[in-house]
C-alpha cells in the first residue's frame, strides 16, 4: 500500500462556489459517471418571474415531458450508477406529478437530493414529508428582504406565503438555503435578505449576477445592474460573508458568465442538465444539447457530455459571447451535439 | 467514525471521489485515500479497526506506514469535516 496522506485528498472545488452548476468542480473526464445532476423536472410554474432562465410560467410546461415511467427508469440509472447528488428544480418541481415519489425514489436510494423552489407550496404537511424523505436542503428563492421587491420580481408570487413556507422548512427540520436573485429594485435590500435568511434558520444564501436570458431579456430595463451597483452589492456581501461566519455561509458569484465560461471550457464540471423532456444540457448558459434521456442511456449520455464540451461550436460560442453578451437571449435554441 | 452526514464515497479508476454536499466540495483521492474511505465507509470503526483490516489487504511489512498514513489522512479527514464519530 502507498502512503495516503496529503497528496491523496486535492480540494478539486471551484474558488467561488455561489451558483450551484459551478461548485461541483471535479473535472468531467476521469470520472465513470456525472456527480451532480440538476434536473429540471417541469417547466409548469405557479409564477411567471420577471428574470426567469427558463421562461417558466402557468401553462409552460413541455408538451413532451417525461411520463411517469421515463423519470423513474431515469431515476434509477442515475442511483444505479451511484449518482451521488441530485436537485429538482423547474419551474415549480412540486408541481410536478409524481414530485413526492420521486424525492423518495432518490433518497430511499441514499443519494443525496436538493429541492429548488419558489416556496410556494411548503405547507406544514408537505414539509413535514421532505424531512420524513430526508432531503438533504430545500433551497427558497427569495428576491427581496420586504413583499414589494419580491412581489415584483416574483410575478404571481406571495412574499409572505414563501416567508411562511420557510418557516415551515425551519420548524419541521429541513436544512434551509435561499437564493437571491439580484435586479435594480432590490439589489439595495441585499444586506437586509441575508439577515432575513438567517432569521428564517437558513445555513447557506446563494447569490451571483442575474444572466439576460430568458424572460430577463424582456424585463431587462427594470432589472439591468450597472457595474459599480454591482460593485457595491458585493462590497456588502464580503461584510455579510464575515457577520455570519461560523452561523451561515453566504456566498456570491461575482465573476461574469464569460469568465466561468472559459473556466468551464478547460475543466468542465461533473454535472449535467437534465431538461423536463430528457434532453440533457452541457451548462445552464450554453444551448448546446449533448443527450436525451429518452433514447439513450446514462452512459451513452456520459460518453457525449465529455467529448461535446471539446466540440469547436462550443468554444466559438463562448468567443462570440466575447463579442455580443446579448448572446445569451438565445441559449433556448438548442443546438444538438 | 464513519463518513460525516451529507457526504458522499464513491470509487474512480483513478481511486475516488469525496463530495460534501452540503457545501458541495469534492475531494479527489488516490488509490490508497480511497482504501482508507472504503474502510471506513464499508466497515466503520475507530483508526485501528481500519488500520487491522487495511494491514490484512496490504503487505504487513508496510504496517508501520500504513498506520502512519491512515493517522494523517483521517487526521485530515476529521479537520475537513468529513468524517464524524
Amino acid at each position: 500500500m502507498r502512503a495516503a496522506g496529503t497528496e491523496a485528498s486535492a480540494d478539486a472545488a471551484t474558488p467561488a462556489p455561489a451558483p450551484v452548476s459551478s461548485s461541483v468542480g471535479a473535472e468531467a473526464d476521469d470520472l465513470a459517471a456525472p456527480l451532480y445532476v440538476a434536473w429540471q423536472i417541469t417547466n409548469e410554474c405557479n409564477l411567471a418571474c420577471l428574470h426567469c432562465i427558463e421562461e417558466s410560467g402557468p401553462g409552460k410546461a413541455f408538451p413532451d415531458e417525461l411520463d411517469a415511467a421515463q423519470v423513474f427508469s431515469v431515476i434509477d440509472q442515475l442511483m444505479d450508477s451511484d449518482v451521488p447528488y441530485l436537485s429538482f428544480s423547474g419551474g415549480e418541481p412540486m408541481l410536478h406529478p409524481q414530485f413526492f415519489a420521486m424525492v423518495e425514489r432518490v433518497t430511499s436510494r441514499g443519494a443525496e437530493l436538493k429541492i429548488e423552489t419558489n416556496g410556494h407550496y411548503l405547507t406544514r404537511e408537505n414539509c413535514a414529508r421532505l424531512k420524513e424523505l430526508e432531503v438533504k436542503a430545500v433551497q427558497v428563492s427569495l428576491d427581496g428582504a420586504i413583499a414589494a421587491s419580491f412581489n415584483r420580481m416574483r410575478v404571481r408570487g406571495d412574499f409572505d406565503l414563501a416567508v411562511q413556507g420557510l418557516r415551515n422548512l425551519r420548524d419541521a427540520g429541513v436544512p434551509v438555503e435561499i437564493n437571491f436573485s439580484p435586479a435594480k429594485f432590490n439589489m439595495n435590500e441585499i444586506g437586509a435578505a441575508v439577515d432575513l435568511a438567517y432569521e428564517l434558520g437558513a445555513y447557506s444564501f446563494y447569490t451571483g449576477r442575474t444572466m439576460y436570458t430568458g424572460n430577463a431579456v424582456k424585463a431587462w430595463r427594470h432589472l439591468q445592474i450597472e457595474d459599480d451597483e454591482y460593485e457595491r452589492f458585493f462590497d456588502t456581501l464580503r461584510q455579510k460573508v464575515g457577520e455570519y461566519r461560523g452561523r451561515m455561509r453566504v456566498y456570491f458569484h461575482e465573476a461574469g458568465l464569460l469568465d466561468e465560461l472559459r473556466y468551464r471550457l478547460q475543466h468542465p464540471a461533473a454535472l449535467i442538465i437534465v431538461l423536463p423532456n430528457g434532453l440533457v444540457k452541457l451548462i445552464n448558459a450554453l444551448p448546446f444539447v449533448c443527450g436525451d434521456f429518452r433514447t439513450q442511456t446514462l452512459t451513452e449520455i456520459w460518453a457525449n457530455f465529455r467529448h461535446a464540451w471539446r466540440d469547436p461550436r462550443v468554444a466559438a460560442f463562448v468567443d462570440e459571447l466575447a463579442v455580443d453578451p446579448g448572446r445569451t437571449r438565445t441559449l433556448h435554441q438548442w443546438v444538438h451535439l | 467514525m464513519r463518513l460525516a452526514k451529507f457526504v458522499k464515497f464513491r470509487e474512480e479508476k483513478f481511486g475516488g471521489v469525496l463530495f460534501e454536499t452540503k457545501s458541495e466540495k469534492v475531494f479527489t483521492l488516490s488509490t490508497s485515500a480511497a482504501a482508507i474511505v472504503r474502510e471506513i465507509n464499508v466497515g466503520g470503526g475507530d483508526e485501528a479497526a481500519v488500520v487491522a483490516r487495511l494491514k490484512e489487504q496490504f503487505d504487513a511489512r508496510d504496517g508501520d506506514a500504513i498506520e502512519r498514513e491512515v493517522k494523517a489522512f483521517v487526521a485530515d479527514l476529521r479537520q475537513r469535516g468529513l468524517v464524524e464519530e
